[in-house]
């Protein structure tokens, strides 16, 4: 892993294959970074079992649409 | 500006006269048309006005009222709609130079439960691009300004909504809220803005931004006429996935009068007095807010809620990730087509990987529980809208951080129905706004409380002083 922002930023853009308009990657860069904060906040150390807000509810096939 | 200007007329009020047939529908639709073409080219509220399709509605609803059709309080009324909402025959561009000419074959739900209530269209109303684009002036449309001063901005992203009907320039207009878009002109432009229960209302055929926290609701003068509205909009719809089986309640029979006893409410204190600081104005109003609730019979208390940071940064990752897989495609292929500020704000959403979106929608179950708990002994909190009154145009934040939050975006993630109405105004008569969330399918208690509010303080006796 690339060891500044700015590495991490241009390694990830590259990986995305994302074609950044002229301008358009200071403003990215800055909000990268704190996207990256934000990952940080919301954290990974959670309970095995512990589900999404969202998770899939299956229906009967005559179900959809009513 | 007068108190006999038919604009000015609450729906309730409207309703009721041209239910007794002394308010003519054609010529109440005239009078918001005469006032749309005075002052749209100031205000920039209205991207499409549809004189001639509203008129015909107004005819329409003329005659099934005087032949004794009377469909009910929004018959005859006329509204306005965010231009992301489908309209069978009219262009629905969504702000965006990427959609321009695009013309849906079918109406939203919301639509077409409007026109079956018998409401007269005026026309399309300005919206931030995508509804996340921000005040900008690099799309096809420019930006709605502040009725209480053009000067600043009305905020978003229902710019042209909020805009419209402070201005009197239609009676209701329905917005889209995912992570404030409804509270946020209501409170800009001193009116009541319903963000409902999520599913309580349908979104299918609203251009999507975020599919698990879009909300649809209406922005209007007085709190009772956004139950008028609620009542006409809410319900199930299967064209909606996430649209709820629970019942509707009469939101109307609700609204009991200005007493409050009995009912509990939470202070929310932490959010805007450690969390993101409140300006002095703000603070100010709101204490005087929670005194009035307090006279009217209402229980205070304080909540503490988690961290406003920790709400802000979930709902972030969820609206990002969300919305870069909606618009991936024509970013990748027509990325100039966008705004340079939805570009940006929609791009960044790429970056969220996988794991990131998982881990945020399991912090949003964590922290919708963690509210549910806070609210144990209340029936709604309050806090703020918004932390300061609106800033003169373009001069908001690109809101990439946490730097200086709103108090709306944790309601999105937890899907309660949130209310903001007027609570007074600044030093320099920009509005100021109070918020009330309610449980989840509670919007009866929120109605209520926003309802007595209104009756006892003297903030709807205000309009803007617009030539």
């Amino acid at each position: 892993m690339a060891e500044t922002i700015e590495a991490r930023f241009a390694a990830e853009t590259a990986l995305l294959d994302l074609e950044l308009l002229p301008g358009q990657e200071a403003a990215l860069l800055e909000a990268y970074a704190a996207l990256r904060e934000m990952v940080a906040l919301v954290g990974a150390d959670y309970p095995m079992a512990a589900e999404p807000a969202h998770i899939f509810v299956p229906v009967a096939a005559a179900e959809h649409g009513k | 500006m007068t108190a006999t200007n038919p604009c000015f007329l609450p729906i309730t009020a409207a309703a009721e006269l041209i239910a007794n047939r002394r308010l003519s529908p054609v010529e109440l639709t005239r009078a918001y048309l005469d006032r749309i073409e005075q002052l749209n080219g100031t205000l920039h509220a209205y991207v499409r006005v549809l004189h001639d399709d509203a008129v015909a509605a107004a005819r329409a609803a003329e005659v099934e009222i005087m032949t004794g059709n009377h469909r009910g309080p929004l018959h005859g009324i006329p509204i306005g709609l965010k231009d992301i909402y489908d309209t069978t025959g009219i262009p629905t561009e969504g702000g965006s130079k990427s959609c321009l000419g695009r013309v849906p074959t079918e109406d939203a739900t919301t639509t077409r439960l409007l026109k079956q209530a018998g409401a007269v269209l005026l026309g399309k109303l300005t919206t931030w691009e995508f509804a996340i684009g921000g005040t900008a002036f690099d799309t096809p449309f420019p930006p709605a300004r502040n009725p209480w001063n053009i000067e600043h901005d009305p905020a978003g992203s229902s710019s042209g909504s909020g805009a419209a009907v402070a201005a009197g320039l239609c009676a209701m207009a329905m917005g889209s809220d995912t992570g404030g878009s409804i509270r946020w002109p209501a409170a800009w432009c001193g009116l009541a803005g319903l963000k409902p229960t999520y599913g309580r209302v349908s979104r299918a055929g609203i251009m999507p931004l975020s599919f698990s926290l879009d909300h649809a609701g209406p922005l209007t003068w007085t709190v009772k006429d956004a139950a008028v509205v609620l009542q006409v909009i809410a319900g199930h719809d299967p064209g909606d996935p996430a649209s709820a089986k629970h019942p509707v309640s009469d939101y109307h029979a609700a609204l009991v009068g200005g007493d409050l006893k009995g009912i509990r409410l939470g202070v929310a204190r932490t959010m805007f007095e450690r969390d993101c600081v409140a300006s002095d104005e703000v603070l100010a109003a709101f204490n005087r807010s929670v005194e009035v609730l307090r006279e009217l019979g209402a229980a205070v208390s304080e909540v503490e809620l988690p961290p406003l940071a920790l709400y802000n940064a979930t709902a972030f990752l969820i609206a990002r990730g969300e919305g870069f897989a909606i618009h991936a495609k024509t970013l990748r292929e027509r990325p100039q087509d966008y705004g340079g500020l939805a570009r940006d704000r929609l791009t960044i959403g790429a970056y969220v990987r996988a794991s990131d979106m998982v881990q945020a929608m399991r912090r949003r179950l964590m922290l919708a529980e963690a509210t549910d708990v806070a609210m144990r002994n209340v029936d709604a909190i309050l806090l703020p809208t918004a932390p300061d009154p609106a800033p003169r145009l373009a001069e908001l934040a690109p809101y990439f951080g946490n730097q200086r939050p709103t108090y709306m975006r944790p309601f999105n993630l937890t899907g309660q129905p949130a209310l903001s109405v007027c609570n007074g105004f600044d030093s320099t008569g920009l509005p100021l706004a109070l918020q009330i969330v309610g449980r989840c399918f509670d919007e009866e208690t929120v109605l209520r409380i926003g309802d007595a509010y209104e009756r006892a303080t003297p903030w709807r006796e205000r309009r803007p002083s617009l030539q």
